[in-house]
């Protein structure tokens, strides 16, 4: 006996000896973001993890920093200063800027106007079929024929087709940030440290696959001295229960990601270090437009018909209690949602958007959804259904209502948010089958338009409310509600009017590609900012007409980072930084 | 080697490459028949972008010309092409990475339970019916009947979160050992309990019998011929737990964060990497028919009455 307990009591000592020393130096933090990226490529890198790190790697024109108050800011990088533009008898803008001196490549050699020049029109181009080539859009010549050029080695000088608020944070923005030609030659450069050239605050030194990518301060960054941290381990784990076993054992600092049924012990066990960030995003539900949800006996058809469906579905969404789905479900501090244009984008005067949107001003949004008013919604959409289905007072049951079948992604969370709603459209007689698919079989479906009711989400590339807007038009990409598609293309029933904005667009009973297509054409060419904001409201006004897009909550970012981590901050878009970092030993 | 064993081997290895033959076309056949596309993401590229990148990786030539084009690029170059959606990295160079870890973590954990199983289960049946049996057997039950994920999550909490003695994560040395334990136990387990069953089937043997009424020692009867003789069965079972502690070990390395071969294997059937997919399959599928090849010949080894047909 004694034998044994020598030996567990020394394989004990052998088994500590592997413990990890408890606290992380201070030249040295370890964060976990997310999995391994699928690219490190500034033009090819569409998530939001790979943005924090090329955040970290990259120096572009401008960059996102802290005013004294610790407000979020763009401010100039490589360039001198973010310039005024002149504009042309066009319309379009013209932007000068001049590179700050002493700007070099990782690799030592002198970075030029040209590599900014070369890497814009890159990433913009059709063949390199970047994610986020869009991003280049709103330069004159996109996609093939950028207007953009380099006058000298230290002069970059860009034409916008017109002018837009959000140009300098497109500045900012990881698909802007420059390579050098000689460097993305090879398209394997992006995907190993020794290969890999930046310009930021920091520089590549090991990235082991699916494991661990190192960052170490750059001693070639023009601004080295500011940066607080020398060294950042951003850990690759897919697995929300895993990144919070190692920030619980002290060797994570950061996670970017909790198990959803931890969320409500988090909260409660680490109420410094468990965050809820603004995150610009709207998770809603949308419907089909060619779907028809009128009983089986009902005799309208075409225009009559798609209006009485955008009755019904606007009287469905009247039906959900969004309170009860962040609180009981979310539970991340997501806020209730009345409107598609998320919370967090700014109007043409600098308030909030969605604050501004609506049709009464007794409530922010389309309808009412503070608690006291889920009631009064209710009674509303049962009035409102009545005129449709027919009510059995006894029962207080619908019994007509079409089956839907709600489609969602396979996720916890997804689930429960489909089950509530069946829940509640259960509630007066009305049947919804739930339908989970993979994801990516899941996006194809949704967007062949090849499903009744789906569930979506939606996050801001950049602070404009057209990215929330552009998509709904009839040949857009990300129009899965299929407007002015199929069936839909036909009806005309929407009206435009634009005279007001001095444009010579009028339109009565027109299809969707007549009205709302011309409108996002308006918005996109026009010059006038006051005007501009004025037509993104009519847009979403036609949207949420439709009833086709039921906003259920504003996203939010949570993250979990530990108390001695001090000078971190994150952006609206979910990146973080960690450059000025430092951390109590 | 006699000829026979040669025809043998020889006539094995044809059946391999039917079987990784057969398992490569109805992987890409399958594969292209599930929606969905390598370049999908929640935000739709212009139908110009997917148009260019499709005719990069080859995706807009008829099908049938795809798996040909494929299936010749294997043979002649051994070449499994680029990721479609880890842009810039080669199909190969991504197995090869994960497998310095998976292969490192399997080896291990199927030596130490091997090991482990076959001392246990000789110790049990020697002492058959004792406490030490029992306690063998209810233990090894367990362990049998506890899935990964379960018994993994469990370590994890005891010595990760609550004891902090080794790391949460199989990225080092150190944070391999948690992951090597939980991949160890079943079939660690399963062979204790094969040893000992198959131990006592030969210790009831006539030759046995006649060893210990000719005088031979205790010892030698135990290594020289009970043990040898039990292992049969073990060996059988070895060659497939190899191959599918290598290739199973997905749960695994996703609970410890563990930057193995399976994680390749599920993210790119998630992301449609054609490609990673297609690498994956016949990486893990040949495997699995090498290990059992190699455990079919170790019969030969261990029972020399074995014949070959």
């Amino acid at each position: 006996m004694k034998k044994i307990i020598a030996l567990v009591m020394a394989l004990m000592m052998a088994l500590s000896c592997f413990a990890v020393a408890s606290a992380e130096e201070a030249t040295s933090i370890a964060v976990c973001l997310a999995s391994e990226p699928d690219t490190l490529d500034p033009a090819l890198n569409s998530a939001v993890d790979g943005a924090t790190m090329l955040a970290h790697l990259f120096s572009g024109l401008a960059t996102w920093g802290q005013d004294a108050d610790g407000k979020l800011v763009i401010v100039p990088e490589c360039a001198t200063e973010l310039t005024a533009p002149v504009f042309n008898d066009d319309g379009s803008a013209t932007y000068t800027y001049t590179l700050v001196d002493g700007l070099t490549w990782s690799d030592g050699k002198a970075l030029v106007a040209s590599d900014f020049v070369y890497a814009w029109k890159r990433a913009a181009s059709t063949a390199l079929g970047a994610d986020y080539g869009y991003m280049f859009e709103v330069i004159k010549g996109y996609p093939d024929n950028l207007a953009v050029e380099a006058t000298d080695d230290k002069t970059i000088v860009v034409t916008l087709a017109n002018n837009v608020n959000y140009w300098n944070e497109l500045l900012a923005f990881p698909t802007y940030f420059p390579v050098r030609e000689d460097v993305v030659a090879s398209e394997a450069w992006a995907t190993e440290a020794a290969t890999y050239v930046c310009n930021g605050p920091y520089t590549m030194s090991s990235w082991t696959h699916n494991s661990v990518i190192t960052l170490a301060k750059n001693p070639n960054y023009f601004k080295a001295d500011s940066v607080t941290m020398d060294t950042i381990e951003c850990y690759l784990s897919d697995d929300a229960n895993n990144m919070l076993a190692n920030y619980k054992n002290g060797n994570w600092l950061l996670i970017d990601d909790v198990p959803t049924s931890e969320i409500a012990t988090l909260k409660k066990d680490y109420p410094t270090e468990f965050v809820v960030a603004g995150q610009i995003g709207t998770y809603y539900v949308c419907w089909n437009v060619n779907q028809n949800l009128l009983p089986a006996d009902s005799t309208l058809t075409g225009v009559e018909a798609e209006v009485a469906n955008a009755e019904i579905r606007n009287a469905l969404s009247l039906l959900l209690d969004r309170n009860y789905i962040v609180e009981e479900i979310g539970q991340a501090g997501q806020v209730p949602a009345s409107s598609f244009v998320a919370m967090g984008l700014t109007d043409a005067d600098g308030s909030e958007f969605y604050k501004n949107t609506g049709v009464s001003d007794a409530f922010v949004g389309y309808y009412d959804v503070s608690v006291d008013a889920y009631m009064t919604n209710w009674e509303a959409a049962i009035e409102t259904l009545k005129k449709y289905y027919t009510f059995d007072e006894a029962t207080y049951m619908f019994t007509n209502v079409p089956t839907m079948e709600y489609l969602y992604n396979t996720s916890d969370g997804h689930k429960a948010i489909g089950e509530y709603i069946q829940s509640a459209l259960a509630g007066v007689g009305i049947n919804m089958t739930l339908t989970n698919q993979e994801w990516n079989t899941f996006l194809n479906t949704r967007k062949n338009g090849d499903y009744y009711v789906a569930r979506n989400g939606w996050l801001a590339d950049y602070n404009d409310p057209i990215c929330f807007l552009d998509m709904w038009t009839s040949a857009s990409g990300n129009n899965d509600v299929q407007y002015g598609k199929g069936a839909h293309t036909e009806l005309k029933m929407y009206d435009l009017d634009l005279t007001a904005y001095g444009l010579d667009v009028k339109v009565e009973d027109g299809t969707w590609a007549e009205t709302y297509d011309v409108l996002i054409a308006a918005i996109k060419s026009c010059t006038d900012n006051t005007a501009r904001y004025g037509m993104m409201h009519i847009a979403e006004d036609m949207l949420m007409a439709t009833g086709c897009i039921t906003p259920l909550y504003f996203y939010t970012d949570i993250y979990m980072i530990d108390d001695s981590v001090q000078g971190f901050f994150s952006n609206p878009l979910g990146y973080k930084y960690f450059m000025n970092t430092t951390v109590a030993k | 080697m006699s000829s026979k064993m040669m025809f043998y081997i020889l006539k094995r290895v044809l059946l391999a490459l039917m079987t990784i033959w057969i398992v490569i076309t109805v992987t890409f056949f399958v594969m292209h028949a599930v929606p969905g596309n390598p370049f999908a993401g929640e935000k739709a590229l212009t139908a110009e972008a997917q148009a260019a990148l499709e005719a990069k990786y080859g995706l807009d030539k008829p099908l049938f010309q795809q798996y040909t084009t494929y299936l010749t690029d294997i043979v002649t170059r051994f070449d499994f092409g680029p990721s479609m959606t880890q842009r810039g990295r080669m199909v190969i160079d991504v197995i090869m990475d994960g497998m310095k870890t998976s292969a490192k973590l399997g080896l291990i954990a199927a030596c130490s339970a091997a090991l482990l199983g076959i001392t246990l289960g000789a110790v049990a049946a020697l002492r058959r019916n004792s406490i030490l049996d029992k306690v063998i057997m209810v233990i090894t039950t367990a362990f049998v009947s506890m899935p990964s994920f379960i018994m993994g999550s469990f370590l994890l909490i005891i010595f990760s979160v609550k004891l902090g003695w080794l790391p949460a994560n199989g990225t080092t040395a150190q944070g391999l050992v948690l992951p090597v334990i939980t991949l160890m136990l079943y079939p660690m387990a399963y062979i204790t309990r094969l040893t000992r069953s198959s131990m006592l089937d030969v210790l009831g043997q006539d030759y046995i019998r006649t060893a210990r009424a000719k005088g031979v020692s205790g010892k030698k009867i135990i290594f020289g011929h009970a043990l040898k003789n039990s292992l049969i069965p073990v060996i059988t079972y070895f060659g497939p737990m190899l191959a599918f502690i290598v290739t199973g070990s997905m749960v695994v390395e996703n609970i410890f964060a563990v930057p193995g071969v399976g994680r390749a294997f599920i993210s790119s059937i998630t992301n449609r990497d054609y490609t990673m997919i297609l690498g994956t399959t016949i990486f893990l599928a040949s495997l699995i028919v090498i290990m059992n090849l190699v455990s079919d010949l170790l019969y030969k080894v261990v029972d020399p009455r074995i014949e070959f047909d």
